[in-house]
């Protein structure tokens, strides 16, 4: 552990900005010269997923494929990280004095930037990201409910079919000419512009759906509850699959192709903004005393019923908007995908990740979605080892990885050359 | 004038049980009043009656003239009635700073929408909230602790969290349930301190239920005694010492442990 | 008339089922307080257990023993052997946990059922058995309505191992520690009962009678598929928590009822509609009565 403190000591110095110009040269490197580098070292193609898939499926590619991985990841990214880092200090330390909603989104806009130069050599690669992206806004709202809150809501799948639901609805009524509505209602090319009300609505739909799982919730907690929002689930699951003029257990699709990548990633940067704002306000606090002691948050002024209200209502409308997105990724759904598979790979992802905690959240939904996609190859095995690293993590850290953490902006953009000096405060 | 708090002919059961049988109170504003008896005999009650935790099952109680019988929990500490618990009830995974923080909810307007996207409205208030946390955190010495976990404090720290914390709620009236259980005589003394300074600062009327003869007799204008539910004593503390009534329901007891 | 009649018999048939493994569930939520998830998964390899036996046992002993003998006989044997995998369950994925918060040991319970399906399809590949029949089925009319002696067997079957269990608790000195777990979870061990003795018993008697109720199972509906457990361990476990919580009684009566209402609602809607007026009446019960039939008076507040 030491001797790993002491091979990264000189990267210390490398604030966020300089690991994105790192990623971005490595991410480029592999758009012009992928091709080439894998053609010598044997692979067949450019490892969609860090080689993972073609280690597992060719074990004799395993030496080619670490090699690409240093060759085009490793090795730019700490080198140019490392010696662009007096550059990148300056840089962020500029962006430092710029307020702070400015300086997070030139972040976010440089981060796109990598991401979706990484993601643009492959569909595949589109598909995995914009599906992660999806599992973050569904395990956040979800932690809201079971982390922040306290709860153990089983309902999530319900809400986010909600959400699909209504919004392919609305799409497919109004903007596109499918077998189910007949001719659209609206100009189509209104369509990618109205497509976040449409989201929007979605999620209100769940949001309202999730009223039959919040009001309960005022008399009893804990297990019951548990049980009054799996037959929730139950319910929607069931109630879907009979309403034939949605397609039934057939679902629903063609639905027009408006999640694209950029507008994944706003909804998905939206959501962990907003979600950062409500948990570390004072009404967000309200949710962990619920949690920790309801009696004493009730007499210290909390309005209980309407605290736990929003918490429902608010993890069911990104819950709702997720499955809306999901819903125009795939462009298809079906009642099917929202049954307990769906739950058991969410709660996975909470719990994971952390309870109570943004980077939690993120770093469970990358690493449940990532995980199983690169152990795809491994077919059956797949479900055995992913249920042993989440009882190892269980048993290790009850809470998940990283838990009752805030998310800390300031703290991660801010240059790093003068840490030592100021790190008393 | 009305008093501050009048509770009248106030009885309670549960179920069958009659719990609390007609008490009746009055707190003038910066009085302090202390409420002792023998285990059981239902003063945390009579204080969950008078805080909205129960409703009475009859009588009246008023806080500045206004009915506060049958109101939520929550509206009535909003109405500035503030408490701390017998057994501590903090919130074990939040930090000192956002306890203090929380106990201010019924006093911020910016709502969810403002707490979603951070309006300015919302950040001017959420500020002012901290400088007040803070102000109330140095006035109970627990400065230094903001960041801490709550489980990493020291006991008696603890316990100034959670006064600081009920003072948060801006109460006219503050109930203090057994403020001194389980501290050492240095925690103590320390107490004995802190509500008088939050008495003399605040200018706030204190009704405390408390064991401890000696702290009652030291800070109380005047006591109440209640066995089995019924005040069977009501006077100035040197009155209520010397009542045989009193040492042989509760005092006598003690002298036997 | 006679289609209620005969939808009675069925409805007992098949709440027997739930009832027997709602029991496993309610038994480890009495004394631990704890979901255990794998239970469903218990019951599959119960079953799958069993079907192993009954086929051992038919090949070696059908020529010498008659049949009712080798029964039992299964039954005896698979019930021993299933209890280890509700103890292995305890000790892997609930004794280290103790302590935890309650939903992450939901969470390993969940992940040990999805090793349990996953481990059974890789080691037995994709092929369905088909549980061999230990009891020669005989249909009997009864004015009108038809009874098997396979029905028969599985609700009195049923019937005996509920209350051989309620006996067990009632009155011997291991169902005593049970129920005083179930008060007071850290009272117990001061009285020299250790948590480590009676939770893997508690997870072994479980899984017992699942393992039996797979059995039965088998006799009814004899195609085994490795996800067997899902459906109907899901249902069991709605109807424990229905029955309130650790409640033996409640679970079974519970159990009952969804086999009831499973049964009946095909009478009146189309069967697709059946888990949507199942739940909802779950829903609709638990919103009015928060703690479930015979709830104790707990504090439901739910540790994190």
């Amino acid at each position: 552990m030491e001797k790993l403190k002491k091979l990264f000591s000189p990267f210390s110095v490398v604030p966020l900005a300089g690991w994105l110009l790192g990623g971005f040269s490595a991410v480029l490197m592999e758009y012009y010269l992928g091709d080439l580098i894998s053609y010598y070292l044997y692979l067949p193609k450019i490892p969609v997923l860090f080689g993972t898939l073609i280690m597992l499926k060719k074990p004799l590619l395993i030496p080619s494929a670490l090699a690409y991985d240093l060759i085009v990841y490793i090795v730019p990214i700490f080198l140019v990280a490392r010696l662009t880092a007096p550059l990148t200090n300056g840089l962020a330390a500029l962006l430092e004095r710029m307020p702070l909603w400015l300086a997070t989104l030139i972040h976010l806009a440089a981060f796109y930037g990598v991401l979706s130069t990484w993601a643009g050599i492959s569909d595949y690669r589109v598909l995995v990201v914009k599906l992660t992206m999806i599992s973050v806004i569904l395990t956040l709202s979800l932690n809201v409910i079971n982390g922040y809150q306290g709860e153990f809501s089983c309902s999530h799948p319900g809400f986010m079919a909600l959400g699909a639901y209504a919004s392919s609805i609305l799409t497919l009524l109004l903007f596109a000419n499918d077998k189910m509505f007949g001719a659209p209602l609206l100009n189509p090319a209104l369509g990618p512009y109205l497509f976040p009300l449409v989201l929007v609505f979605g999620g209100a739909v769940a949001a309202l759906g999730s009223l039959i799982v919040a009001i309960p919730s005022f008399r009893t907690r804990g297990d019951y509850l548990a049980i009054i929002s799996l037959a929730f689930l139950f319910i929607v699951k069931s109630a879907i699959e009979n309403l034939e003029i949605f397609g039934g257990p057939r679902g629903m699709s063609s639905q027009p192709n408006y999640a694209t990548l950029p507008v994944v990633f706003s909804w998905m940067a939206l959501c962990i903004w907003v979600v950062h704002n409500f948990t570390t306000s004072v009404l967000g606090k309200a949710l962990n005393a619920v949690r920790d002691n309801e009696p004493a948050a009730n007499s210290m002024t909390v309005n209980t019923r309407k605290t736990k209200m929003t918490a429902f209502m608010f993890g069911a409308f990104w819950a709702g908007v997720a499955g809306g997105l999901f819903a125009h990724v795939l462009r298809y759904v079906n009642p099917g995908t929202f049954g307990l598979n769906k739950l058991a790979e969410i709660l996975a992802m909470v719990y994971f990740g952390g309870l109570n905690s943004i980077y939690g959240s993120i770093v469970g939904a990358l690493s449940i979605s990532v995980l199983s996609e690169a152990l795809r190859p491994l077919e059956l095995f797949k479900w055995i080892i992913i249920p042993l690293i989440l009882i190892l993590v269980m048993i290790y850290r009850p809470h998940g990885l990283i838990s009752f953490t805030e998310l800390n902006v300031k703290g991660l953009i801010r240059p790093r050359n003068k840490a030592r000096q100021e790190g008393g405060e | 004038m009305a008093p501050l708090l009048n509770v009248a002919h106030m009885t309670h059961f549960f179920g069958g049980l009659r719990a609390v049988s007609d008490f009746n109170l009055t707190i003038e504003p910066g009085e302090i009043k202390g409420l002792i008896g023998p285990n059981g005999a239902g003063k945390t009650t009579v204080f969950n009656l008078i805080t909205g935790v129960y409703t009475p099952t009859e009588g009246t109680v008023e806080l500045e003239g206004k009915n506060i019988k049958g109101l939520e929990t929550h509206v009535i500490a909003g109405m500035g009635l503030g408490r701390t618990f017998q057994n501590l009830a903090l919130w074990r995974h939040m930090n000192v700073l956002d306890h203090i923080r929380l106990a201010h909810y019924s006093q911020l307007t910016y709502g969810l929408f403002g707490a979603f996207f951070g309006t300015p409205k919302c950040r001017r208030e959420e500020e002012q909230v901290v400088d007040n946390s803070f102000k109330l955190l140095k006035l109970f010495d627990i400065e230094q602790f903001a960041m801490h976990n709550i489980g990493n404090l020291p006991y008696g720290a603890q316990r100034r969290v959670e006064m600081a914390r009920a003072m948060a709620t801006d109460p006219k009236v503050l109930f203090l349930d057994e403020p001194t259980a389980g501290m050492t005589p240095d925690e103590l003394i320390r107490m004995i301190a802190i509500i008088r300074q939050v008495h003399r600062d605040f200018g706030v009327a204190i009704f405390m239920i408390e064991h401890r003869m000696k702290f009652v007799m030291e800070l109380c204008e005047s006591i109440q005694t209640l066995v089995f539910g019924e005040v069977i004593a009501e006077g100035p503390p040197e009155e209520i010492q010397n009542n045989p009534e009193v040492i042989e329901a509760y005092l006598g007891k003690e002298d036997l442990h | 008339m006679d289609i209620i009649l005969q939808n009675i018999i069925n409805a007992l048939q098949w709440g027997s089922f739930y009832a027997v493994v709602s029991i496993g569930y309610s038994m480890v939520y009495g004394v631990l307080m704890l979901f255990n998830f794998a239970h469903g998964d218990i019951f599959m390899v119960g079953t799958y257990i069993g079907f192993g036996i009954a086929t051992l046992m038919l090949a070696l002993f059908s020529a010498i023993m008659p049949g009712w003998m080798i029964f039992i006989l299964v039954i005896l044997v698979t019930m021993f052997l299933a209890s280890f995998v509700g103890v292995f369950v305890e000790v892997v994925g609930y004794r280290p946990l103790r302590g935890a918060p309650r939903a992450s040991a939901a969470i390993t319970g969940l992940m040990i059922g999805i090793i349990f399906e996953t481990g059974n399809l890789i080691i037995l590949g994709a092929q369905r058995f088909s549980f061999p029949a230990l009891i020669k089925s005989q249909s009997y009319n009864l004015g009108g309505i038809y009874v098997t002696n396979v029905k028969v067997l599985i609700i009195a079957a049923s019937l005996i191992m509920m209350l051989s269990l309620h006996l067990f608790i009632k009155k011997t000195k291991w169902g005593m520690a049970m129920r005083a777990m179930s008060y007071d979870f850290l009272a117990v061990p001061l009285m020299g009962v250790s948590i480590n003795v009676i939770a893997p018993l508690t997870f072994a008697i479980g899984a017992g009678l699942a393992s039996v109720a797979g059995i039965l199972y088998g006799q009814a509906y004899p195609v085994l598929d490795p996800y067997m457990g899902i459906q109907l361990g899901w249902k069991a476990f709605v109807a424990a928590i229905l029955g309130g919580r650790g409640s033996i009684m409640g679970a079974a009566l519970a159990g009952y009822l969804l086999g009831f209402i499973e049964m009946f609602v095909p009478l009146v809607f189309p069967s697709t509609f059946r888990d949507l007026i199942a739940y909802s009446i779950i829903l609709v019960i638990l919103t009015f009565r928060p703690r479930g039939f015979f709830g104790m008076e707990h504090s439901t507040q739910l540790r994190l």
